[in-house]
């Protein structure tokens, strides 16, 4: 999850002296702001969890209200400390791709984590579907429809729009990368709607709920955990739009595009095989 | 295994006066220890403007720009791999008290099978019985969690960068808050023992199904919570370390002479890197199934035993996590007061590289009565044996090293030599459970808890007090107190001996663990010696307790008063042995004396000559 806030690696370029605490090089408070929100996400969990059950201990806004601020602490830590590792130097002409390697090395060993997220869902969802299926007693909703094969079809075609715009950058052509990049998020946008189209649509038509048994937590733990990576995914790479809006990438530096890049191929593959397994999987059986 | 005391038979509840004010007088106590500690440290005078040596400290060495700011600022925003390892240091130490208190105030309720001294603090046999379940559960992920993968980075993060001749980790603001992700977890974990209202949680370290999915009170979501926290932080350190050995080792370091801690520390953190992500899911996955009616580990449902893979596949490679990289540090350090070069260093690589890879499937060896299908019974008793080759090898790598050797018995050598006499014991007793049929006959009694705690406790505790001695020249400049030192070693050494060898010997008689008392009858079996076996383990973890504060005590001390050493504290500079991490520190003390560590004297008198000056700079760099 942080892999991308990786830090600059410093002691190559000059202290960052306009940093917080100002004029000591590289003592920093962003990783301290940051993860006070960080950690504020799991204390809201836990307070809201409190303001549940028969007899809640306090107030069941306490907990929201300290995750969203939790939210902002952390935007604000994670947006110092990227403006201070990464952007500050793009105008004072210090950025190098130096760090280079170890960052792409970072996210492959994120994308190794994931692997191992996701693993634990997937091993889920195989151990109930070796047993006996349909799941007694339930009745599995109609799963293969046009709505997931577009879905399918957008997000692999977002895969494409995205290699493509960064074969362009790599070529210097900035109104190509720039116009593949905002094809890209608009298909992962839509892709995110039509997840939630599809979960209105199980909730309120086929009361497919996630408390449903066995399948519907699988569903919707999987599918929601999916979710949340394309949510990030998107936020990533609105995030190097906006940075390649103000002209920071190069051919020469590109660094998180390359990082986003691999990120959001890693997030397609894993939804065909989640389609294969989980969607086709489950209603057809050999 | 999957039944903890929880379920024991309830016992008619009596002073439930006693109760209120006994939690009352815990409270109490937990408040005046938590002020305590807070007046200790504002009160160590030097702790906000911690520099180990007599002059200068870090980074400060004639430079225009200052590292580190003053106050208490200094420690929230280092990115100093050396800081962020002294902090989980500190962190890790505190963690080990309040699981070394937990273990106490348990190993007292055992002493016969009538004290009933929890019951008189939490008002009443059923709160006790509670209470000690409670105590239980937060001992091991306490240990486990909290003390013994931080302690761990401690060394590595503090060595790691000095050992491969990098500037710093590959990250080093990752490394900080990965770091400060810690302590909010902690609150967490133990939030059930000090926020009013709260129950801590009663599921033992493995939280088996269905007990900790349908077990009430909040102190189990919360310890969920911060596990998860925790995990998080670990994994983040893992994907530094990697990057850090892969991308930013000096360049006269190699992969053919790369030393053994960095290799152990690049093997745990690729088991961290699978393993507790894994874990992370698991745990969300029984925290909706806690609170939101999925069905993940519901009898009827994903099932109980589902938990139990997906907990060992973390579980199990969790156990090398923790004890691979004290391995590194005793095959470290041991070379060092044998006057010879490890023995057969390359395959000390490759038994941690084997270990690191098996460690993946052994899982199920934790099931074997679980009624798991046989076939796959006997193909993880086959592996879990398999395991044993590649610890065997390091084992006989260690001995041969000391072999014909020159030994010098000084603190870190005992610590090294009782981490291999309590491993092979540890090791020994693993290979009789690994094996199904002893395992059926001894699964959930003491001679598991016996066994696992010669690993944890005499081999892992044993080891990081190895580095812990042998490093504290390079932490504080200045030298332990040798007699007090030998005083902890003997008090310790004796104290695990005696309380898990007993834990052995309970488990031959049948002993059940995680109960909180005895009370048998004893026509059924000899409750007499079981008392005996039971009052030795606790004797034996008051001698433990006893030799852990002469240790704080040593340490604290010799921080303060203790001799000023020079960079070759262990005189080792003349061999083949001089490690890299005393040559850089032997550097800053060399830098630290020429400029008189006042950085205007050198900024204003220009009287620097010049080696002194590249030596600065040098060791600015290496600072960075």
């Amino acid at each position: 999850m942080a892999t991308e806030e990786s830090d600059d690696h410093g002691g190559h370029h000059l202290p960052a002296v306009e940093d917080w605490p100002r004029g000591f090089g590289e003592a920093s408070w962003w990783p301290f702001v940051t993860a006070i929100g960080g950690a504020g996400f799991y204390i809201g969990a836990a307070l809201f969890l409190l303001g549940t059950g028969e007899q809640p201990l306090i107030g069941s806004m306490v907990g929201p209200a300290v995750f969203i601020a939790s939210t902002v602490v952390f935007l604000v830590g994670l947006y110092g400390w990227l403006y201070h590792a990464f952007i500050v130097d793009f105008w004072g002409g210090e950025a190098t791709e130096h760090g280079s390697p170890g960052l792409r090395m970072a996210m492959i060993l994120f994308l190794g984590t994931e692997v191992a997220t996701f693993g634990a869902g997937f091993i889920y969802y195989f151990f109930i579907r070796a047993g006996a299926w349909p799941p007694a007693g339930a009745e599995l909703p109609h799963l293969v429809g046009s709505l997931v094969l577009i879905n399918t079809a957008l997000l692999v075609a977002s895969s494409f729009t995205l290699h493509y715009a960064h074969v362009a950058l790599l070529n210097d052509n900035r109104s190509r990368f720039i116009g593949l990049l905002v094809a890209t998020l608009v298909l992962g946008t839509i892709f995110i709607g039509g997840q939630v189209y599809e979960y209105y649509e199980f909730i309120v038509g086929e009361n497919f709920t996630i408390t449903e048994g066995v399948f519907g937590s699988a569903f919707y733990g999987l599918t929601g955990l999916h979710g949340l990576h394309v949510t990030l995914g998107a936020v990533l790479i609105g995030i190097v739009l906006i940075r390649a809006l103000f002209g920071q990438y190069s051919s020469e530096r590109h660094t998180s595009v390359s990082t986003v890049s691999m990120y959001w191929h890693f997030v397609d593959v894993v939804w065909i095989f989640l389609v294969v397994v989980l969607y086709v999987g489950a209603e057809f059986t050999i | 295994m999957e039944i903890s005391g929880a379920l024991l038979p309830a016992i008619p509840a009596q002073g439930a006066g006693v109760g209120t004010s006994g939690q009352l007088a815990l409270t109490v106590l937990m408040g005046v220890f938590l002020v305590a500690v807070f007046l200790a440290l504002t009160r160590a005078e030097d702790w906000r403007t911690y520099t180990p040596l007599a002059g200068g400290g870090y980074g400060e060495s004639g430079h225009h720009v200052r590292h580190k700011p003053e106050g208490i600022t200094r420690w929230l925003t280092t990115v100093d791999h050396k800081d962020i390892g002294m902090l989980y240091g500190l962190y890790a130490i505190v963690a080990f008290v309040w699981g070394g208190l937990a273990v106490l105030l348990m190993r007292t309720e055992l002493f016969t099978p009538s004290m009933d001294v929890l019951g008189a603090v939490a008002g009443g046999t059923n709160a006790g019985n509670a209470l000690y379940n409670g105590l239980l559960t937060s001992h091991g992920i306490t240990m486990l969690f909290l003390f013994g993968t931080p302690i761990i980075a401690a060394f590595s993060n503090y060595f790691v960068p000095l050992l491969i001749g990098a500037d710093d980790m590959a990250f080093p603001r990752i490394n900080a808050i990965a770091f400060w992700l810690l302590p909010p977890g902690a609150l967490l974990i133990w939030a059930g023992f000090f926020v009013p209202g709260l129950a801590p949680a009663q599921t033992s370290w493995t939280m088996y199904t269905p007990l900790s999915a349908e077990q009430a009170g909040f102190g189990a979501d919360l310890m969920i919570l911060g596990l998860h926290l925790t995990g998080v932080s670990a994994t983040m350190g893992a994907i530094n370390f990697i990057a850090t050995i892969f991308t930013e080792r000096g360049k006269n370091v190699n992969w053919a002479n790369l030393d053994i801690f960095s290799w152990t520390i690049l093997t745990q953190s690729g088991l961290i890197l699978f393993a507790f992500p894994l874990l992370g899911s698991a745990l969300i996955m029984l925290l909706l199934d806690r609170n939101f009616g999925t069905a993940f580990f519901a009898v009827d449902g994903g099932s109980p035993i589902l938990w139990q893979h997906l907990f060992w596949f973390f579980g199990h490679p969790e156990v090398y996590i923790l004890v691979l990289p004290p391995m590194g540090i005793v095959s470290y350090v041991l070379p060092r007061f044998s006057g010879r070069k490890l023995f057969g260093f390359k395959f000390v690589v490759y038994s941690t590289l084997a270990i690191g890879v098996l460690s993946f499937g052994v899982w199920a060896h934790h099931m074997f009565s679980t009624g798991i299908d046989p076939r796959i019974r006997a193909s993880f008793m086959a592996v879990s044996l398999a395991i044993a080759i590649p610890s065997a090898v390091k084992t006989f790598n260690w001995i041969t090293t000391m072999w014909n050797g020159k030994l010098r018995l000084t603190a870190p050598m005992l610590f090294c030599i009782g981490f291999i006499s309590n491993f092979i014991i540890g090791g020994v007793t693993g290979v009789f459970l690994a094996a199904i049929p002893i395992d059926l006959v001894l699964h959930d009694t003491y001679y598991v808890v016996g066994h696992f705690h010669y690993i944890v406790m005499g081999a892992i505790a044993f080891a990081v007090f190895a580095g812990l001695y042998y490093w504290y020249p390079i932490f504080t400049g200045r030298m332990y107190q040798r007699s007090l030192a030998k005083w902890h070693f003997w008090s310790t050494m004796i104290g695990t001996n005696l309380t898990f060898f007993a834990m052995l010997l309970l488990g031959y008689n049948e002993m059940p663990r995680r109960y909180s008392t005895y009370a048998f009858n004893a026509d059924w079996a000899p409750l007499q010696t079981v008392e005996l076996l039971h009052q030795a383990a606790t004797l034996g973890a008051f001698i433990l307790a006893f030799g852990q504060i002469i240790w704080l005590v040593n340490f604290v001390q010799s921080w303060y008063e203790g001799p000023e050493v020079d960079g070759d504290p262990w005189g080792l500079r003349d061999t083949s042995l001089y490690g890299r991490e005393f040559e850089w520190h032997e550097r800053r003390l060399q830098t630290a004396v020429t400029d008189g560590g006042e950085e205007d004297e050198v900024a204003t008198d220009g009287g620097v000559d010049e080696t002194a000056a590249e030596e600065a700079v040098a060791d600015e760099q290496s600072d960075e």
